[in-house]
Formats: structure tokens, sequence, C-alpha cells
């Protein structure tokens, strides 16, 4: 425990730590003044389908439609701003010629990697709450509240989640979110074991990312086969499937747990790799 | 020697087809002048949804309706209102509009109804052409099929109140039929792309507290667009 405050300590007094949060500020900001400026242009593409056959009314772009919205590009710009801390986590010691000091003190090195993964895991779910706290609170000032509507895109098909029901499941699809996350954080962890600077696992974890999610999302037959293997393909089913109707259970435990056995499967490497990390040469 | 012939049996046949349309109007007719002193309405209504693709919890909305056209639907919460078919417009059947053929007329269980085909003179809101079965002992139409020229159908059986002297709507069943859709944006490309199964499933409007003739204006009935603030 104290190895891991002291690990969290010394992650937030970097200030590198703290260009994530504003990154994500600005984007929520800027995405929701924007959505607030050309709202009906939004709402009447994402309702095109319907306005033959309907009238619609009431408050359609809602603080929860804009936080789905938001909450899309998640598995593009989050993962970046987590390999910032994460993917420095061990690396950092190295670079900065630190990790011989700290691996001579009397804690195991078992106990190090573990505080150092436990941190990042932290840091990356303290991202998400930011990231979903102001999504929520901004939201609510500028487009209040209402039900959700759920459409997908160039389909006739659209689901409302009342009003009352929308925090709950938010608030459980960003805590999915959180569990998609580690992930990721695992992944540049486990790259930030392997490597002696900080450029490295940052940039090798957003390729990992990037290639899957360009491989899952390519519309061709042989890369649809192999999507239900990328663990992106888990990383968005897991919090998307909250804003379901129904809510797909069965897809979620499904996702959760083969997420979890990444993260596992990466942090027991990554605990292999840094015992057997060579600190003499 | 053609051409006279032509013309005789044009001369002989168009009176003829004046009259069918004249004769079938005369259904119509007795609906017009029944609802002729209806200027507007406004009714609380429930609206439940049993549509695959439309995943709703029942809805409630007021919607207020003004001669000839003008219909605002407001709700507290967001809702979905079917334009065709979901709210009653007797304002809706102008002889002028459509040419009107009789299909058929009934007489089961002491109740007189007859079948009108109206097809619309000029080409508007994609309608190909309307069905109405009138019940001809109370001058109502019980149910209304619109068919439209992309294939889409639908059916409402109506159920009637009388409200302030007048029948109006206390159920409405609509049946709905769309054999395809507007997909526009998706690439067709794309090889997990399948052209969309049709919808099709039914919506139920019940009708209260009718409120007629408070004499709305026309600048009530502006189009409020859906989004934004309540």
């Amino acid at each position: 425990m104290k190895l891991f405050l002291l690990e969290t300590f010394k992650t937030f007094s970097r200030w590198r730590t703290y260009i994530s949060f504003a990154v994500i500020a600005l984007i929520v900001i800027l995405t929701e003044v924007v959505m607030k400026l050309s709202g009906d242009e939004i709402v009447n593409r994402m309702l095109k389908p319907f306005q033959r056959d309907f009238f619609i009314s009431g408050n359609v772009l809602n603080v929860w439609l804009i936080t789905a919205f938001i909450m899309n590009s998640l598995h593009i710009h989050i993962p970046f701003l987590i390999t910032l801390v994460a993917g420095d986590m061990v690396s950092s010691e190295a670079t900065a010629g630190t990790i011989r000091f700290l691996l001579i003190r009397p804690p195991s090195r078992i106990r190090i990697i573990t505080a150092k993964y436990l941190t990042a895991l932290f840091y990356t779910a303290i991202l998400v709450i930011f990231f979903a706290v102001l999504c929520v609170c901004l939201g609510l000032t500028l487009f209040g509240s209402g039900d959700l509507i759920v459409h997908h895109y160039g389909q006739f098909d659209v689901a409302f989640i009342p009003e009352s029901e929308v925090p709950v499941r938010i608030f459980l699809s960003f805590i999915a979110a959180i569990w998609a996350m580690s992930v990721v954080a695992s992944i540049a962890f486990l790259f930030s074991t392997l490597a002696e600077n900080s450029i490295g696992p940052i940039i090798g974890t957003m390729a990992v990312v990037i290639v899957f999610l360009v491989l899952g999302s390519l519309p061709l037959d042989f890369f649809r086969m192999l999507k239900p293997y990328f663990f992106t393909t888990h990383m968005i089913n897991l919090w998307q499937q909250f804003l379901e109707v129904p809510i797909q259970w069965h897809v979620i435990v499904r996702s959760a747990i083969v997420l979890g056995i990444h993260n596992i499967c990466l942090f027991l490497t990554a605990m292999f790799m840094f015992k057997r990390k060579d600190i003499k040469s | 020697m053609k051409n006279i012939f032509l013309c005789l049996t044009l001369a002989i046949l168009l009176p003829l087809l004046c009259e069918a349309q004249e004769d079938a109007f005369r259904y119509l007719e007795p609906i017009e002048k029944k609802y002729a002193g209806l200027k507007d309405y406004t009714a609380d209504v429930k609206i439940h949804f049993d549509m695959e693709t439309f995943k709703a919890p029942d809805m409630e909305a007021k919607i207020y309706y003004k001669f000839p056209d003008k219909v605002k639907v407001e709700s507290k919460r967001v809702i979905f209102f079917p334009k065709e078919g979901g709210h009653f417009n007797p304002a809706l059947f102008k002889e002028k509009d459509y040419e009107i053929k009789l299909l058929k007329a009934l007489s089961d269980a002491g109740k007189n109804t007859v079948r009108l085909r109206l097809t619309p003179k000029t080409m508007k809101r994609n309608l190909k052409r309307l069905i109405l079965t009138i019940d001809t002992d109370r001058n109502i139409i019980p149910e209304m099929e619109v068919i439209q020229f992309d294939g889409r159908k639908m059916k409402a059986s109506i159920e009637y109140m009388t409200s302030n002297g007048f029948d109006l709507p206390s159920h409405i069943k609509l049946n709905i039929d769309i054999p395809s859709y507007d997909t526009e944006g998706v690439s067709e490309f794309d090889q997990w792309f399948k052209k969309p199964k049709g919808v099709n499933g039914s919506i139920e409007m019940t009708y209260s507290n009718y409120v007629i003739n408070s004499g709305y204006r026309f600048d009530f009935f502006k189009r409020s667009r859906p989004s934004r603030k309540r």
C-alpha cells in the first residue's frame, strides 16, 4: 500500500500526467460547444430515416446523447492519453537512471512492479472518471437531461432509454470503459518494462491499438471472421452494451472476462520480464 | 373514321367517369359536412409501440390540430408520433385533390360500409393512394389505408367516441409495413452490408380529453425542431 501511494504520488507529481486531463477537457469542451451550436444539424442527420414517418419532439439532443456520442471516440483518443503515463511507469526509471536505486531497496521486485501496475490502473480510472464527470456536468449545463435515443446509423432501428434509467446505464458504461481501458494500460505497462525510454512503449501501444481497430473495422469477410478475437472488439463492446435495449448481459460478461484475461496475462508477462530485468549492465 | 370513333367513345365515357367520381364522393360529402364545424382540437394521447426495431416505452403527448392541416405534438419527453394515420384530420379528403372510386359497398350485421379508393390528382407526400372504409350510417371512417409510392403501407383502424358533438378517435391502431428505407451513408462497398430487412409492426394511440375549437392561431403550429432544450 505504501509503495502504491508512493508511486501514485510520483505519477501525479509529474506535469506530463496532467497533459491527458487538459487534452480531455479540451476535447469535451470543444465537442459540446460545437454540438450546442450545430445541434439541429446533428439531430436531423441522426433522425433522418424517421423524420419522413414521424413527428419528433422533445429534447433529443441532451446530455446523455452527447455523452454517448463523445464516448464513441473513447477507443481512439483515451488509449493515447493512457499510454502517456502507463507507458512511462517503468521505462522512466530506466531513462532517469533510478532503476538500480529502486531495485536495490528492500521491497521485492514483485511488490514494486505490482505497485507500479496498480498506479497505472488507478491513473486510467481517474482519467476516465474525469472524462465522465466533465461530459456529464458540462452536458447537463448546456443541454439538459432527457431520454436517450439510441440509433444504429443507417438503419430504421431506434431504442429509447428512459431518463430515469439513463444515469445508471451511463455510470455502468463508464465503469466498463475503465475496465476496457485497463487493457490499454496493461499493454503500455508491459512495453514499459521492456523499454529503456518512454517513446517506444507509447508508440508501440498505440500501434497495437490502431492496428487492431483498423483490422476490426475493415469491411472484409476475412477480418470479420477474426474480429471477435480482437481485444479492441471487446473493449468497444463492453461499454456500448450498457446502452443497448435490452442489455446483452452475456456479451458484457464475456467481454469483461476476455479483457480480464488480457490484463492478467499482460501483467504476469510484465512481472516476469521485470523480474528478469538485468540492471548490472 | 378512327378519330371520329375515338371522339364518340370519349364523349360517351367521360360523363360516365365523372358521374362515377361524383357518385363516390357522395360518401365523403356527409363527412365533410359533419366536421365542417371542427376548426381545431387538442387531445391527450398515449402511444404504445409494438415494433421490433422500435424499442420504446409507452409515451404520452398532447396533440394539437388546426383546420386544414396543421398538427403539433408536444411532450415533456422525447416522442415519435406517426405522421400518416396517427391523428384525425377530417379535411384530408377533398374532392378536388383526389380521383375517387367506389370499390365496394358492404352491409354486414346491420352496418353499412363502403370502400373508396382515393388517388391523388397531384403527387404529394409520396402518397400513391388511400383506401377508406366509411361507415355510411355514422359517417365516420373506421379504416384508412395509406399506400405510398415506395411500397410503404399504413393501415389505421379507428374507434370513435363522441366529444362536444363530434365523433373523434378514441383509439387508433396503426399497422405499419415499410419494405425498404433510406440507408444513406452506408457504404455499398461494405461486404457486411446487407440490404436492411423491412420494418413492420403496429402503433396504438389512445386519445382522451378532447378540447374543441379553442381558436389556436396558425403561428402556434410553427414547426419546432426535435432537439435543444425543452
